[in-house]
């Protein structure tokens, strides 16, 4: 799931939550707590938590409209290693964890 | 407390594909009393649960050599005296923090005879990775699923019966507020001890690639593993990186297996995801087993407006279209309103002021109307269309439209080929240019950084399309929509353009990737708007009343001497040197005055633009005489070079203070009026080809 999430976003451009989590076929809580673990583990770095991270020194800043409360996440430079092809989502040809 | 017989049949978990019978625990050999540990994240209602079932009997202390609570209590059920202790609330058991340590430690060191897994059914995404983490370990879990009050109330389904064949495992629902379920939780304890419950653990999966690497690890770590650290799962910890599983191992390892190991974890430093990623899929199985979760209401109108808000190309001409919307309310509402704030206010406090001057020195009446009058009087007219402005911003920021917006916008620039990471901070630049500045920190590369910068000021902030939205409807009165949407669009392409470039030189045509967060659309808070247009509206009095008002008076004061005469002042002899440039795009030296002034602040165009073509004394206000003025073609050169002109001098701070380079500084002054007067000139002459230069 991760992987293939990073290889979504990975191909480039802008991708909405929405977008995502249709595609993976999961929630959006699920998709956002996948992108702060990606976050953790260094795939991925928030850019802007609304206006905050970036409107310091801007006199508008306290009635700011565009920004929003908007969380907007970026891909690092760390890759995974390519993934070896799965026969099937459900579970063949994979094996417990422990 | 005797625990020969427990957890043998949990020593495995099994996949989901396997089909065995489902096998019982029977933890019971001749014991009278088990311990329970509650587990869960914070905020799932696990005190109240273990406060249920302890009542009074319970005491707390610190977890040994910690200074983390420990809440331990009992209660007995059909002869057998349970004993609970209360995890620390853990959202994984990944050594993020003490209370995921010693939660994990206890689990494994004091092996209770049950785990109880408290959960939130309302965010059961969020809650299912602790029991994913829970399942492998050597304790049997129930699943206590709490708040399906909540769960049900916010539309979310969860189907008992088959999460629980999903998981393998018990699930008791729970209301803990208000003591439902606790009864059936301490039934479940005990049957479950007493064997009468299948338990068949189904547990997530590892892909076989990173499991054949995990069997290698398992291999060499295997015979050296402290007792009572479950094998697998140190071997599964070392895999993850775990950090205190890694020291311990490193510490009990001799040196040539530990290489072997190190270079194996090396050679898979993304095991990490891969294990994570089982969780995951995982977690997103048992939601898609057993949450229903009907698509109404918020959810269901947010995706339903959002097939046709963030669409690649319908996204576009909504934009398109609400952008002219807004500009078409506001001259439509605003622009009677600025004329008559014009004639009746301070064409009124002009000509009071002029009577009550009237005797005294020519200079005094020349500074208060003519100058502060005719400057800051002017701008202040802005202000209702100001406020028009801002309050349909405001709307859509509300209702949720802006990073929707924002979404499109990017698309739109990736399909000119602007990189991604300096569409950010140039679409933050829309509310001012200096976090636009700011904001291009987030572009690691100096070259990109630096050539995001030295667009950015190409961005319309919100002053600049102030200034437009007062002089398009004076030039161009019932055309004005029109011509402020399509000068807009103009701006977007010179930034499109000048995106193409910075990709092509400084990105090397790579795609950077971004992941935006949409907020659920809703009903606007009026107080939010109201209280953001009355802060914005303070903000621009304050200025009018401070840079705006000295700024027109030092342009006044340089209009008037030496003689009291505009045309033969210093500012005339320093604009006239301008002239020769003003006359390629049909402007006199008054307009490129008005240009220079609005390097200060954007609104000082307007001031000075007052201030020069003297409302304060005439009976005609500035709309009509500037109408009268200036051809279409000139008043469009003035609105395009103002729209691209070089930023307010607080933009050019945030550049210097950015690049740390005067020369880039200055750089970017020089590009700025090349880029600005040449579109102007070039529409200037195209427009007088067309036969608008009359």
């Amino acid at each position: 799931m991760l992987e293939r999430l990073l290889s979504l976003v990975g191909q480039g451009g802008v991708h909405s939550y929405a977008d995502l989590a249709r595609q993976l076929d999961v929630s959006e809580e699920l998709l956002d707590q996948m992108l702060q673990d990606l976050a953790r583990m260094g795939y991925l770095r928030p850019v802007a938590d609304g206006c905050e991270a970036h409107c310091a020194g801007c006199p508008l800043s306290e009635t700011c409209t565009i920004g929003g409360p908007t969380r907007v996440w970026t891909l690092t430079s760390r890759k995974p290693t390519p993934q070896i092809e799965r026969s099937s989502r459900t579970g063949n040809g994979v094996r417990p964890v422990a | 407390m005797d625990r020969e017989g427990s957890l043998t049949a949990v020593e495995h978990c099994q996949t989901e594909s396997e089909e065995r019978p489902a096998p019982s625990l029977n933890i019971l050999t001749g014991q009278t009393t088990i311990t329970v540990a509650l587990a869960g994240q914070p905020n799932v209602g696990k005190s109240t649960v273990f406060n249920l079932l302890t009542k009074l009997n319970q005491h707390v202390g610190n977890w040994p050599g910690k200074t983390i609570e420990q809440k331990m209590g009992t209660y007995r059920q059909n002869g057998l005296t349970i004993h609970i202790v209360d995890l620390p609330g853990t959202y994984s058991l990944t050594a993020n923090s003490l209370e995921e340590v010693i939660a994990r430690d206890y689990i494994i060191k004091e092996r209770p005879d049950v785990v109880v897994a408290v959960v939130d059914a309302a965010i059961l995404e969020r809650s299912l990775y602790l029991v994913a983490e829970l399942l492998p370990l050597p304790a049997p879990v129930i699943v206590g699923l709490n708040m399906m009050d909540v769960a049900e109330r916010e539309g979310r389904h969860v189907e008992l019966e088959v999460l629980q064949a999903a998981l393998g495992v018990p699930v008791v629902p729970m209301v803990a507020t208000k003591a439902q379920g606790v009864r059936e939780l301490a039934e479940t304890i005990d049957r479950l001890v007493h064997g009468d419950i299948p338990y068949q653990p189904r547990c997530p999966q590892i892909r076989d690639d990173h499991r054949a690497v995990l069997d290698e690890i398992l291999a060499l770590v295997g015979p050296h593993v402290p007792a009572p650290y479950p094998t697998d799962w140190v071997a599964l910890k070392l895999l993850e990186g775990d950090e205190e599983i890694t020291a311990m191992m490193r510490g009990v390892l001799s040196d040539a297996v530990w290489e072997q190991v190190h270079d194996i974890l090396m050679a898979h430093d993304d095991a990490l995801v891969a294990v994570a990623s089982g969780r995951y899929d995982w977690i997103g199985r048992m939601i898609r087993a057993a949450v229903v979760r009907p698509q109404v209401g918020q959810i269901g109108l947010t995706e339903r407006l959002d097939c046709w808000a963030t669409h690649p190309v319908w996204g576009m001409g909504l934009l398109a279209g609400i952008l002219a919307l807004v500009f078409w309310l506001t001259y439509t509402i605003g622009a009677p309103l600025q004329d008559a704030l014009d004639t009746y206010v301070v064409g009124a406090l002009a000509d009071w002021a002029g009577a009550l001057l009237a005797s005294g020195p020519e200079w005094a009446s020349g500074l208060v109307v003519d100058g502060i009058i005719g400057g800051v009087g002017t701008v202040i007219t802005f202000l209702p269309i100001l406020v028009i402005f801002f309050a349909a911003l405001g709307l859509l920021e509300d209702i949720g439209y802006m990073a929707r917006a924002a979404y499109v916008m990017d698309r739109f620039m990736h399909l000119m080929g602007l990189h991604g990471k300096s569409f950010l901070p140039l679409f933050l630049g829309f509310g001012c240019n200096v976090p636009a500045i700011v904001g291009s920190r987030v572009i690691e590369s100096r070259r990109a950084r630096l050539l995001t910068i030295m667009v950015a000021p190409l961005v319309p902030c919100t002053g600049r399309m102030m200034v437009i939205a007062f002089l398009t409807p004076v030039f161009f009165g019932r055309a004005a929509t029109l011509v402020s949407w399509g000068l807009i669009a103009l701006n977007l392409v010179v930034l499109a353009l000048s995106g193409i470039v910075i990709n092509r030189i400084a990105f090397r045509g790579e795609r950077a990737a971004f992941i935006m967060e949409l907020p659920l659309y809703h009903i606007p808070n009026w107080r939010t708007i109201g209280l953001l247009v009355w802060q914005r509206s303070l903000d621009f009095l304050r200025k009018a009343g401070t840079v705006i008002l000295v700024i027109s008076v030092i342009v006044w004061a340089l209009s008037a001497l030496p003689a009291g005469d505009v045309e033969t002042s210093y500012l005339a002899q320093f604009g006239r040197l301008l002239a020769p440039l003003g006359a390629l795009m049909g402007m006199s030296w008054r307009m490129m005055v008005a240009l220079l002034t609005s390097f200060v602040a954007k609104e000082n165009s307007v001031a000075t633009l007052g201030i020069l073509y003297g409302t304060g004394e005439e009976e005609a206000t500035l709309a009509a005489i500037l109408g009268a003025a200036l051809t279409p073609a000139a008043a469009l050169a003035f609105l395009i070079v103002q729209m691209l002109f070089i930023p307010c001098v607080a933009t050019v701070a945030a550049i210097w203070q950015e690049t740390h380079s005067a020369r880039w500084t200055l750089f970017n002054l020089a590009f700025l009026l090349v880029v600005s007067f040449g579109t102007g000139i070039v529409v200037y002459q195209g427009a007088r080809l067309l036969g608008w230069g009359i």
